[in-house]
């Protein structure tokens, strides 16, 4: 019944079977964060960063463990100059204010600034005026309703429509860092969060992406993304905001008939009963890169897109398969009076302009989303 | 309302595919999907003409269709393949003898040769012995080792150029989703690929990569072939269930997204600061390994020395568990020579020779294994010699199966494997007899698996 560090009473059990007391505990979490910083060397000091906020535990633990880090004496100071930024526009008006009053608190007890900035405004109608410091200004122009994330995104289908949702949020940070003049952003990723991440990116296609969505850097851009977070888990967030007795709030969206809530589902039960498995999948994601990297962009996510070869995929596989279910019987029999393959949405292509304009899930997500909705693609595809 | 083909045959459609959500009547869905099947051996150039190729065939669904397609294919496209099937045959009463039933009706339906292996002969066991040792979990790992095993001795007798599997589609997207879920890098970056096998193995295929079970169901459906539609009685345990319940949850929201998986697999790439075991050759047996001994003679190892779990969990575990086997095995030793210095030490009493010898080398030595040759120097021919030596034999015996570091010395060459591999059984087994005999600590379970294989 002993803290496995210090040998005092232990009172907290990690993955059922660490103890630990309260002040070894507290220390563990606060060295997860400042390690991940560390040995990764990216940052060097004094830089400036984007801390993005949503009011949740982790975005809420990020705070505190920021707040602790500057705190401290000269050795141990973490040294960044942290601008704070919350993204608003995502769901109802009442529960966006909410949130972002809670954010504005949040960061007003630690006497920090932040910027509340509406994701419409800035993805869609491209302004890039910061907005005045911890205020909410919600306008309300018919502009707004026609650039509303929710409405945008309400004809695609769930799986693509979250998708869709991450890659905008990701853009829309990277521009917000820009106008602050930061060239890195934090997000609050857990481990637990990131092995959602990569399974899902799995199911989605963007296996070659996963160095970038899962691992501690995005250098896809100019500006990182980096994930500090990323070897604490959901469980030790509880304990942590129990202790520090933090408020936060918690908006999950209830929505069933999609890939990542399935499979968010499927990791917490797996959390639950095997509780090394959620780490496993992040250290494999470490290791996983992709294969021949070419220069070409996807316009939409900015990954880069596989050079076409020979070889043969999925792409290949369920392009033939759509051809094959679209002609007469026989009509392929030999290789002269076979037709071309699909290439391009007017002819019913399973992904058009794959590998030339967008990856793989970015051009499913094109089909998907369909021709009505111009607004999230319109500047990136040739007139 | 009936929906109409999508080809435009006029026709109505009965099924919806899952792959791209077009809907079309049986005739156009037949052809449909035999004509990808060629897609994807043409493209991904599978087969060359005049192969010998082996389907590996279980009566199963998916190597059902893949035996039925490929000869309609062969046929059809003129490919030039000698096809032929190849069945293991694992002892697992209410399963396999009965799919292996079916195999033997696709083999006169198809009109090709059949050739069946089974665990047994190969490896002296069947997989009801193996469950009765392992218990119901962990046993499909011995059942997929050797396999895999099982299905290379068989295409190297056969003389194929290459075995072709009816791994469908879901199934690489469970395994990719499997791997991760593991951690293991090295078959993640391998099991996407549509062929494996390296230089100096047989190549295996995988014709069926990019068809989904769904239609491969409906195709056998359809075309009323015959096949076995049982589950393996063992298999619920597997760890491999959460990545299928995983998957079929996934399938329900996203038809697409199997092939979604199988895309990112294929596009994925394991980071080269990362070091992956390399494939070299079993020092034992000569099949391939990523280990100096690999995985099927660790397991059955294990089985054979009554250490079950042996190659189950990490290979830290399974040192630990050798080395505390080796300890109570050289416990047992010790005992064992004690017993036959007493039996010495009776016939010395009984010798007529000088009291020289008796109380000088003799007892020196008595804690080794030089009896004899020192009897033989300072005993003056008075000795009862021919006892000595074939106590001594005894212990040589005792020694050479013990010692389980030294590689067995009877290494399988090819050809005529099988004999050997059995003898090397044969003395095994006679270890086994032993550990049960002197060894009080193993449990009941032990005693009843000799029992089960006729000691």
């Amino acid at each position: 019944m002993y803290c496995k560090k210090c040998k005092d009473l232990g009172t907290l059990t990690i993955r059922k079977e660490h103890l630990y007391c309260v002040k070894c505990f507290m220390i563990s979490v606060n060295h997860k964060f400042r390690a991940c910083i560390g040995k990764n060397k990216i940052l060097s000091s004094n830089q400036k960063v984007l801390v993005c906020l949503t009011g949740g535990q982790s975005s809420t633990v990020l705070l505190d463990l920021i707040y602790n880090g500057l705190l401290q004496d000269n050795h141990k100071k973490l040294r960044i100059i942290p601008f704070f930024l919350h993204l608003t526009g995502f769901g109802e008006k009442e529960t966006d204010h909410k949130v972002a009053e809670l954010v504005i608190n949040q960061c007003k007890s630690y006497k920090f600034n932040v910027y509340i900035v509406n994701i419409s405004k800035f993805y869609f109608q491209k302004s890039n005026t910061l907005p005045d410091i911890n205020s909410l200004a919600e306008t309300n122009t018919e502009q707004d309703l026609k650039t509303n994330l929710k409405n945008i995104l309400k004809k695609v289908n769930p799986t693509s429509s979250n998708d869709i949702e991450t890659k905008i949020k990701h853009d829309t940070f990277r521009r917000v860092a820009k106008e602050c003049q930061c060239n890195f952003i934090f997000t609050a990723e857990t481990t637990t969060t990131l092995a959602v991440n990569l399974l899902s990116n799995l199911a989605i296609g963007r296996g070659s992406q996963v160095e970038y969505d899962i691992g501690f850097s995005d250098s896809r851009d100019e500006i990182k993304i980096l994930r500090p977070m990323k070897d604490i888990t959901v469980e030790e967030l509880h304990h942590y905001i129990q202790i520090k007795n933090l408020t936060h709030i918690s908006i999950d969206k209830i929505q069933d008939n999609n890939l990542q809530s399935v499979i968010k589902q499927f990791v917490w039960d797996l959390q639950e009963n095997f509780p090394a498995t959620v780490s496993t999948v992040c250290k494999t994601a470490d290791k996983i890169g992709s294969i021949d990297k070419s220069d070409k962009r996807c316009q939409f996510c900015k990954s880069a897109v596989v050079p076409n070869n020979e070889k043969l995929t999925a792409i290949e596989a369920t392009n033939f398969s759509r051809t094959v279910s679209n002609f007469h019987l026989g009509q392929y029999l030999n290789e002269e009076t076979r037709p071309k393959e699909l290439t391009n949405e007017h002819d019913g292509s399973m992904f058009p302009f794959i590998n030339e304009y967008f990856c793989y899930c970015c051009s499913k997500n094109y089909l998907e989303s369909g021709n009505q909705n111009n607004n999230l693609f319109k500047d990136m595809l040739p007139v | 309302m009936p929906i109409p083909c999508r080809t435009g045959c006029g026709k109505n459609a009965m099924l919806k595919r899952p792959k791209t959500g077009d809907a079309l009547c049986k005739e156009c869905f037949f052809w449909a999907f035999e004509t990808e099947i060629h897609f994807t051996i043409t493209k991904a150039e599978l087969f060359k003409r005049g192969d010998s190729v082996a389907v590996a065939a279980s009566g199963g669904k998916d190597s059902t269709v893949l035996a039925h397609v490929l000869k309609t294919l062969n046929e059809r496209y003129d490919y030039g393949l000698n096809l032929m099937l190849l069945s293991i045959d694992e002892g697992i009463t209410g399963y396999r003898d009965d799919s292996l039933e079916t195999v033997k009706r696709n083999r006169d339906d198809y009109e090709m040769s059949l050739k069946i292996l089974s665990y047994k002969d190969l490896y002296g066991w069947t997989m009801d012995e193996i469950v009765a040792q392992i218990g119901r979990k962990n046993n499909c790992t011995f059942c997929g080792v050797f396999r895999r095993q099982a299905l290379d001795r068989g295409a190297a007798m056969l003389g194929v150029k290459c075995i072709a599997t009816g791994h469908n589609a879901d199934d690489i997207a469970e395994t990719v989703l499997m791997n991760v879920l593991r951690g293991d890098i090295a078959r993640l970056k391998r099991c996407t690929a549509i062929s494996t096998g390296s230089e100096g193995t047989i190549p295996r295929v995988k014709p069926l990569k990019y068809t989904y079970e769904k239609e491969i169901v409906m195709y056998a459906h359809y075309k009323k072939l015959v096949y076995f539609s049982t589950e393996c009685v063992f298999a619920p345990n597997a760890y491999r269930g959460h990545a299928r319940a995983l998957l079929k949850d996934m399938e329900k929201i996203r038809p697409t997204c199997i092939m979604d998986i199988i895309y990112s697999g294929e596009t994925m790439a394991v980071k080269e600061e990362v070091t992956l075991p390399t494939q070299r050759i079993c020092t034992r047996c000569k099949f391939v390994s990523s280990q100096e001994v690999c995985k099927a003679c660790v397991l059955l190892e294990g089985l054979n020395k009554g250490l079950p779990k042996l190659g189950i969990g990490k290979s830290s575990k399974a040192k630990r568990m050798l080395d505390e086997y080796n300890t109570k095995q050289e416990q047992n030793l010790k005992d064992a020579i004690k017993q036959l210095d007493n039996d010495v030490e009776k016939i010395e009493n009984n010798c007529q020779s000088n009291q020289k010898c008796r109380s000088n080398l003799c007892k020196n030595k008595r804690n080794g294994l030089l009896n004899k040759k020192s009897c033989n120097n300072k005993c003056s021919g008075n000795c009862d010699r021919t006892k000595v030596i074939v106590d001594n034999t005894k212990v040589d015996n005792l020694l050479a199966k013990y010692a389980i570091h030294e590689p067995v010395k009877k290494i399988n060459t090819d050809g005529n494997n099988i004999v050997n591999v059995d003898e090397d059984f044969d003395t095994s087994d006679n270890e086994d007899v032993n550990i049960d005999q002197e060894d009080d600590t193993c449990s009941a379970s032990c005693g009843k698996m000799g029992s089960l294989i006729g000691f």
